[in-house]
């Protein structure tokens, strides 16, 4: 597969993240949802899951991490916004860290309960990494100043939300395996790149332009 | 080879399991209820609170509530520069604060903290305690 095909692969699923975190992610809030544990659990890790189940490689996820996280920097709302890309980002490293060891082919994952069980592991740590990496960032760009006694208080409450966060990555994994037979490399040029661009713009442009109306508003 | 991470997998899907359990349990026993704020070791009702401090809003954020700075000093405490404050939510969450921040802190009706020039992270809610440090 060619580079220019994972580049614009990471470019559009990495924008589609970012775009499910600054839409999504606030409408699921303000619905009385919980946000965090749901954005990891069925976003980010569907999301990764698919580029590495179509793309077949490592390092795609670490940087559609750092795709929607940048995307993630147009939109200043919803609290400490670098703290947020850091932490989008750092779900991507998590991610690949937990991959690296997996076959590229998913011959481990032949069973329910492995598919799962890796589900489960994953939106865990990602959700309960990104979460404490939060937590440290946010005072330390704020002028309050980060006190590790504050975290370590909090702590049974970021590992009870991430159990959230476990049930459904159980589900959004196997769930992801549908895809298993589609075969990226029968998708024609002409179609794909287009379609790349196109929805990468688009994710841009209505992230931009909502952060501009709020700004307006 | 594979057995080996697959009975990794499994284990380690239990262990995050039994955590999320087990902390979900901790902090259900541990949540306290109560309709008073201690500050600096006292108690106060919410109402008393209300008629000590100076009311404080925020126009931009569409918030109001009372000064906190002011709720500190009606509270008695001293060098109020040489402290800081943790403001702890009946969930646990806690967050430490210096006096500049107080000053440009409200506390609402319903117990939840506003800070000016802190980000969303700071906003407390059903805040049960102010500590002095």
């Amino acid at each position: 597969m060619g580079k220019m095909k994972l580049f614009a692969g990471i470019i559009v699923l990495g924008s589609l993240w970012g775009f499910a975190e600054c839409i999504i992610g606030p409408a699921l809030g303000d619905a009385g949802l919980p946000s965090g544990a749901l954005m990891t659990s069925v976003f980010a890790i569907g999301l990764m899951m698919i580029s590495r189940m179509l793309f077949k490689r490592r390092g795609m996820q670490l940087g559609m991490g750092l795709v929607a996280g940048a995307l993630r920097l147009f939109n200043p709302f919803g609290g400490c916004v670098v703290c947020s890309a850091i932490a989008i980002a750092a779900e991507g490293l998590l991610f690949e860290l937990i991959w690296y060891k997996m076959s590229l082919d998913f011959s481990e994952l032949k069973t329910i309960t492995m598919k799962l069980s890796m589900g489960i592991v994953t939106a865990y740590s990602c959700y309960v990494g990104g979460y404490v990496i939060t937590q440290i960032l946010t005072p330390m760009v704020a002028s309050a100043g980060f006190y590790v006694e504050n975290l370590i208080v909090f702590m049974p409450q970021i590992l009870a939300r991430g159990l959230l966060a476990a049930i459904v990555g159980g589900i959004t994994v196997p769930a992801i395996f549908v895809l298993k037979d589609i075969n990226i490399n029968n998708v024609k040029d002409r179609i794909y790149y287009p379609t790349a661009v196109s929805v990468s713009i688009l994710c841009w442009v209505v992230v931009i332009a909502n952060a501009l109306f709020l700004m307006g508003a | 080879m594979i057995m080996g991470k697959e009975k990794f997998i499994l284990l380690a899907a239990m262990i995050v399991i039994l955590i999320g359990a087990g902390s979900s349990a901790y902090v259900y026993a541990t949540q306290t209820t109560t309709d008073n704020i201690t500050i600096n070791g006292q108690q106060y009702t919410i109402d008393q609170i209300f008629y000590i401090a100076e009311p404080r809003t925020f126009d931009s954020l569409n918030f109001s509530g009372i000064a906190l700075d002011d709720l500190i000093i009606k509270t008695g405490v001293g060098c109020l520069e040489c402290h800081e404050y943790t403001i702890i939510g009946d969930d646990g969450y806690q967050k430490t604060v210096t006096w500049e921040n107080m000053q440009g802190g409200l506390l609402t009706k319903d117990g939840m903290t506003v800070f000016s020039d802190l980000p969303k992270a700071y906003r407390i809610k059903n805040i049960v305690k102010i500590e002095v440090i």
